[in-house]
């Protein structure tokens, strides 16, 4: 076997280079990628999106899927940005606010799941709608302007090229990649989507194994949404509108397996930086951004069938 | 000569599973191939197929060589199989699955009635229970395989190849199965018949080929020269262990589980018994006698609607295999041990430690590196688990190591009932006599085994006391000598003297 084929044989090897070569080129090719500020900007819109990319991480972790993970981050983001503006509560407080309403959605999904016996995906493209209902009625499609000063400037504030806001994806980042290799929760997640029956028969209770993926990946897309409202300085209703095929596309890319049993937090966090870099290199190339959806799903293709490849080449040898 | 493998070699990475393999085969006759797990004979099987290609070697059919692209090559040519892993189509009824390759038309649409009559031909063969309308995945493990027989049957294949058709149903289809190849022989089928059942093996085959790590060691001589000593020494490469178990004192003044007048959502009715300590209780019956559905509805898998059950004398609702573990510290090994017993895609480690993690986990919650191969290392060397590391894919492992892993996973929750189904399926003479003991073993212990089995010389070496179940209740008790004859006589004139009876109707 060469080293070349070696290399490509590891997880999220060809992510690295992936974005090895996207930094050397668009160092290369234009002079503004490596200025503070566009590392800074670049950095910013990696935050929302690596949250993003681990709400679904999680659900698909555990065998299901979370249609609504951008429908309840719209929600969370006007009840934030709601109670603040409305009722004056204070950021302190509106924050794990927020984050119980990402939760309370999600136990809505995992419950409506277990107990209907429904598919979760079924569930959650219901429950997606009725969020989004809720969301654009309550706000009549008119957004909170009024943030704290406090919450703004946290949104825009840096230490040289690096965002305030990145403190919330490295937290995040750290406690997923311990929970699911170190605590006992994680662990029963990660094996009931590797076999739910074997699972099961195991002792794995099944309700709380769906149940707690779908709380833990509504709070993850609640974080999401209180750093999409700081980060845009007002809570729009439209928040989280393209938000699903970002949550598909980071965990995939980053060698989930669509049938549950296997995530990587790495790799999901790889692959949201590539995407950050392709987004950015479009911009300064002063591409039409529709462009990155075609190259995104271009991107979904190539790591599927690497990882397919890699399936194959590892048996075949 | 019909079918002949000159010198056929494999090699998949890191193992060479067949060296210079050679095997002949006539029309008319059955042949045996023999050999432990691993030895190489599925292999060999799929090479003829067409599923795999050899690196070096060849097939030739009626003299002349032949090379399979694919297995519906193999098809064409007048090869059928039925191979050691399902291929059946969950959601398709039987009689489509049956005659999936074609499927009969009438005015371009699939001819349903045409399918049904085709269908309950070759499946009266063995079993006239089978409804052909039925969609398989309603079936039991043991219905699967006889609708995979009939699938093959129905090629009306000049070559037969039968990788362990007798691995998961009973001796009453067996027989069955066991006159209709005498039938095909007669009639000029070659048939190749894999099975790690010597007693099957002596009763039909003609020949005999023996291979062992991937090499022939015996190339088609006759099965009438033959002793079972002389065959395992070949497969095994010594001679095979005696059955004859450890003595076990089980304390009968302790009752661990007892069922009293249970009746289920399964349809069982009046079932009540006892399981003592350190006690090894067996489960007879049939295919459809409903001995997987009893132990399933006892640890909440189904509704228990009348009766009572009670755990070391204290009345027990058994919510799920949660509560079952962690409440009654009940363990459970399921007869289809790659669906609902293993984590095919996650390690050694994870399989077996599955059921510790809340018990290993420190102070804070969590479960380091260390404490799990500190917890599960020693069930693994004790359990001779053989595998590369404990970080190995536990789908990458043999049939009898992962069934090790599955009874080590219970050994380390520190179980006080073990409730085993079909435990030896499909696994190799050594490894299975290793289980045997390592279950006796377990049992002298102190730990109580509610053992499930069709494998009657199984059942004969290892309980103590055996219950026969047929038609959804519990139809008689034996004791258990540990005489084959007498032991094996006893159970089913048990299970004839109610077959005749009216059912009776609630």
């Amino acid at each position: 076997m060469s080293g070349f084929r070696r290399v490509l044989l590891l997880e999220w090897s060809g992510l690295a280079l992936a974005i090895l070569i996207g930094c050397a080129a668009l160092a290369i090719f234009t002079p503004n990628f490596l200025t503070e500020f566009n590392i800074y900007v670049t950095l910013r819109s990696f935050c929302v999106a690596l949250l993003v990319g681990f709400a679904q991480m999680v659900t698909l972790g555990v065998g299901q899927m979370n249609i609504a993970v951008g429908a309840l981050g719209g929600l969370v983001a006007i009840v934030f940005g709601g109670v603040m503006e409305t009722y004056g509560v204070p950021i302190a407080l509106a924050v794990p606010l927020a984050l119980v309403v990402g939760a309370l959605g999600g136990l809505i999904n995992g419950i409506l799941t277990v107990r209907t016996g429904i598919n979760g995906f079924i569930i959650t493209l219901a429950t997606a709608s009725a969020f989004t209902g809720i969301n654009f009625g309550i706000t009549e499609s008119i957004p909170f302007y009024k943030m704290p000063p406090a919450l703004v400037a946290f949104g825009e504030q840096r230490i040289g090229a690096f965002p305030y806001l990145l403190v919330a994806p490295i937290i995040v980042t750290a406690f997923l990649a311990v929970f699911f290799s170190r605590t006992v929760l994680g662990r029963q997640l990660l094996a009931y989507g590797g076999n739910p029956q074997a699972a099961e028969l195991s002792g794995i209770p099944r309700e709380r194994a769906i149940v707690m993926a779908h709380v833990i990946s509504g709070t993850l897309a609640a974080s999401a949404a209180v750093l999409a409202v700081a980060q845009l300085g007002s809570a729009q209703p439209s928040i989280g509108t393209d938000w699903l095929l970002l949550s598909f596309a980071a965990p995939i890319i980053g060698g989930a397996a669509l049938t549950g049993g296997y995530i990587s937090v790495l790799g999901t966090t790889f692959a949201v930086i590539l995407i950050a870099l392709i987004e950015n290199g479009m911009v300064l190339a002063n591409v039409d951004p529709y462009w990155v959806q075609f190259l995104l799903g271009a991107l979904i293709l190539a790591a599927v069938g690497l990882n397919r490849w890699r399936a194959i080449a590892a048996r075949s040898g | 000569m019909v079918l002949a493998i000159e010198g056929v070699s494999k090699t998949f990475p890191g193992v060479r599973a067949l060296e210079d393999v050679s095997l002949d085969v006539n029309s008319g006759e059955i042949h045996a191939l023999m050999g432990e797990n691993g030895a190489g004979k599925s292999t060999l099987i799929k090479i003829i197929t067409g599923v795999h290609r050899p690196d070096t070697g060849r097939i030739l059919l009626d003299g002349n060589p032949a090379t399979f692209a694919t297995p519906r090559a193999a098809l064409a040519a007048g090869i059928g199989a039925v191979h050691q892993e399902r291929n059946l189509i969950p959601r398709f009824s039987v009689g489509e699955n049956i005659l999936l390759e074609r499927l009969p038309t009438k005015n371009a649409l699939v001819d349903y009635s045409t399918i049904d009559r085709e269908a309950r031909r070759y499946l009266a063969m063995l079993d006239r229970s089978i409804d052909t309308r039925l969609e398989v995945r309603a079936l039991s493990v043991a219905q699967m395989q006889i609708v995979e027989i009939a699938k093959a049957l129905s090629l009306e294949a000049k070559i037969l190849l039968m990788d362990e058709p007798t691995a998961s149903i009973t001796e009453h289809e067996t027989a069955a199965l066991f006159t209709l190849l005498r039938k095909l022989r007669a009639d000029g089928v070659a048939i190749v018949f894999v099975s790690h059942k010597l007693e099957e093996v002596f009763a039909i085959a003609d020949r005999v080929t023996v291979l062992r790590d991937g090499k022939n060691v015996a190339i088609g001589g006759p099965m009438a020269a033959m002793t079972r000593q002389k065959l395992v020494s070949l497969m095994i490469g010594r001679d095979e262990r005696i059955a004859k178990l450890t003595e076990r004192n089980p304390d009968r003044s302790a009752t661990v589980l007892e069922a009293r007048g249970l009746a289920t959502s399964f349809g069982h009715h009046d079932v009540s018994f006892l399981l003592h300590r350190g006690e090894i209780l067996g489960l007879y019956g049939l295919v459809g006698a409903g001995r997987s559905e009893l132990v399933r509805a006892i640890i909440g898998d189904g509704r228990i609607i009348r009766g009572e059950l009670f755990v070391r004398e204290k009345p027990a609702r058994i919510a799920d295999m949660h509560a079952a573990l962690t409440q009654y510290r009940i363990g459970y090994i399921s007869e289809d041990r790659k669906q609902e017993g293993l984590i095919l895609m996650h390690s050694v480690k994870t399989n077996v430690a599955v059921t510790i993690w809340g018990r290993i986990a420190n102070a804070l919650g969590l479960i380091t590196k260390a404490a799990e191969s500190r917890a599960i290392t020693p069930f693994v060397e004790r359990l001779e688990i053989r595998t590369p590391s404990l970080d190995q894919a536990v789908g990458n492992l043999s049939g009898g190591n992962q069934q090790k892993v599955s009874i080590a996973k219970w050994l380390a929750a520190n179980v006080d009932i073990l409730i085993v189904d079909e435990p030896t399926v499909g696994i190799d003479v050594k490894t299975k006599a290793y289980l045997h003991e390592l279950l006796s073993e377990i049992a002298r212990g102190g730990v109580s085994v509610l053992l499930i089995s069709s494998d009657m010389p199984e059942m004969v070496a290892l309980a103590d006391r055996i219950l026969v179940m047929h038609g959804f209740r519990l139809v008689g008790e034996v004791a258990n000598d540990h005489r084959y004859e007498s032991v094996s006589k006893a159970i089913m004139s048990r299970i004839h003297a109610v077959e005749d009876e009216p059912v009776a109707v609630e």
